[in-house]
């Protein structure tokens, strides 16, 4: 037997008990919720505070709330990740038989359904707060586009959380993963504006791809006249699962 | 059913385990014994395959507990030192959780029944962070046992326990090898050698000695106080099973014999004294 043998019921078992955690943890599904809206609400009062009619709101408004769920995903899920080796539930995970895909897949399962609800939620709030008036099919092309990113945060929270040995090791990787994408993604000037170096790194910022989707949707081309960017966030967050996947250690 | 051969694990600065060479028989109950730090953990997580050797082999089963893990892993029961449960989730579900990983239905007989063992079928519905430190260790000695292991590991399962629990487990650790189940234990109450059929006397990394417990107390020291004639002396025996019988002669009126406790008897040849 390999570690192969997966089995898709042992990873609903992981995602049933992370919901029952998620559940059980009251202030982390607020955490998880409440502080996007709050954040949001900033980000108006920051554009309000600048008053440039010039510039098109959504332009801004919605990558700023996408990298905002990008944001708080990727540190949550790193962090309760990292909870899960502190309390030895993850040593005793695999010593009682489950699989490095089954814990990944089970967490990406139990995630996924609360960012499919936050991501509702925030894009609700962020639609009604900046009135972005995109239509149901530009609003459900944006909601894409924010559910992938979620989906790829998730991924990066796991796999940093395997090189971290205790909550306070997730620190340094904040900024490491959060600042770069704020300058590279073109959410506040444009990729194409930057230095060459620059343009070069950004291909490895996920959000850059995600901000090129939602430009071609709030510029009224619709979110697949962008389909190569579009693509790629699922594909990345595919290789960064498998890779989070490979670099979940077992032993020491 | 358990082997080591030459089994060493060496950090940077630290030799957890230092050539241990052990055998334990199937249907037995084994104690690991030392002070803290005298490698008993490393040892445990080497046999479950939680830690990659220096050098050595261990057997588990007939399997290579990192190479056959999978398969071995099935088979095995483990509770670890610190209790790793979900402290947000009921009992139960900390039950059903660790059951579902042998992919055993969450909520059937097998929880109940273990739960009994352990005696918290009341407390099944309550979050685990709600209990106390000692309902805590047995939930996750529940864990350990709730898919009916052939070995179960337990890393010092007693500590917070209280002295009736502590018998109850006891007893049904040697219910369990009466089954036919192996259990290994570690220690660090030299009391609790006593209820295992052979121990491992852990020190620095080295097993120093593997014996029945029973051969152990008759090793210890034996003070022997004799009322002669109305007059008391006393003696001290380095080998009272031998020595013993030529003290007792004529004349001899009153004799008061106190063996050396076991955890005495331990500490010694832990600390590296002569027998």
């Amino acid at each position: 037997m390999t570690a192969a043998a997966t089995h898709p019921s042992r990873a609903g078992a992981v995602t049933r008990n992370a919901l029952a955690q998620l559940a059980g943890d009251r202030r982390f599904l607020i955490l998880s919720t409440v502080v996007p809206i709050v954040v949001i609400y900033l980000l108006k009062v920051f554009w309000d505070a600048l008053d440039t009619p010039l510039l098109q709101q959504s332009r801004f408004a919605v990558p700023g709330g996408v990298f905002i769920v990008h944001f708080v995903t990727y540190v949550l899920t790193a962090i309760v990740l990292v909870r899960e080796r502190v309390a030895a539930t993850m040593e005793r995970m695999f010593i009682s038989g489950y699989r490095p895909g089954e814990i990944v897949a089970g967490y990406l399962g139990a995630y996924t359904l609360l960012a499919t609800f936050q991501s509702v939620l925030i894009l609700a709030w962020l639609t009604w707060l900046f009135d972005l008036g995109l239509g149901l099919g530009g609003t459900l092309q944006v909601y894409l586009v924010m559910w992938l990113m979620a989906v790829v945060s998730m991924a990066l929270g796991m796999l940093v959380s395997n090189f971290a040995r205790n909550e306070g090791q997730v620190f340094p990787f904040i900024p490491l993963v959060m600042m770069p994408p704020v300058f590279l993604s073109g959410m506040i000037v444009g990729v194409d504006a930057l230095p060459t170096w620059a343009r070069v790194v950004s291909h490895i910022v996920p959000l850059r791809y995600a901000v090129d989707v939602i430009h071609k949707i709030t510029d009224g081309v619709g979110a697949l006249s962008a389909w190569g960017s579009l693509l790629t966030l699922p594909a990345l967050a595919a290789a960064i699962l498998f890779l989070a996947a490979r670099t979940l250690r077992e032993e020491v | 059913m358990v082997s080591a051969v030459r089994l060493a694990k060496r950090y940077r600065t630290v030799t957890a385990l230092d050539g241990v060479d052990l055998a334990i028989c199937r249907g037995e109950v084994f104690g690991f014994i030392g002070p803290n730090g005298a490698g008993k953990t490393t040892l445990i997580r080497a046999i479950v395959g939680a830690l990659r050797p220096t050098s050595g082999t261990v057997t588990v089963l007939g399997l290579d507990p990192l190479a056959d893990r999978w398969e071995l892993r099935g088979r095995i029961g483990y509770m670890p030192q610190q209790p790793a449960l979900y402290p947000d989730l009921t009992t139960r579900r900390n039950l059903a959780f660790f059951a579902a990983a042998h992919r055993r239905r969450g909520d059937g007989a097998d929880i109940d029944r273990t739960l009994a063992v352990v005696e918290l079928a009341d407390r099944a519905g309550d979050p685990v962070r709600t209990l106390s430190g000692g309902m805590r260790q047995r939930v996750s000695l529940a864990c350990a046992l709730v898919h009916e292991p052939a070995l179960v590991i337990l890393d010092e399962p007693t500590s917070g326990v209280d002295p009736e629990l502590r018998a109850a487990f006891w007893e049904h650790f040697r219910a369990m090898a009466a089954a036919g189940a192996t259990v290994i234990v570690s220690t660090h109450q030299m009391s609790e050698a006593l209820m295992c059929d052979r121990v491992a006397l852990l020190r620095r990394g080295r097993v120093i000695a593997t014996e029945d417990p029973g051969v152990l107390l008759r090793s210890g020291r034996a003070t022997v106080e004799l009322w002669r004639d109305g007059v008391r002396t006393s003696v001290t025996l380095d080998d009272y099973p031998s020595q013993l019988p030529g003290l007792i002669g004529d004349g001899v009126d009153r004799i008061e014999v106190t063996l050396e406790p076991l955890d005495e008897i331990v500490l010694r040849l832990v600390a590296g004294d002569k027998r």
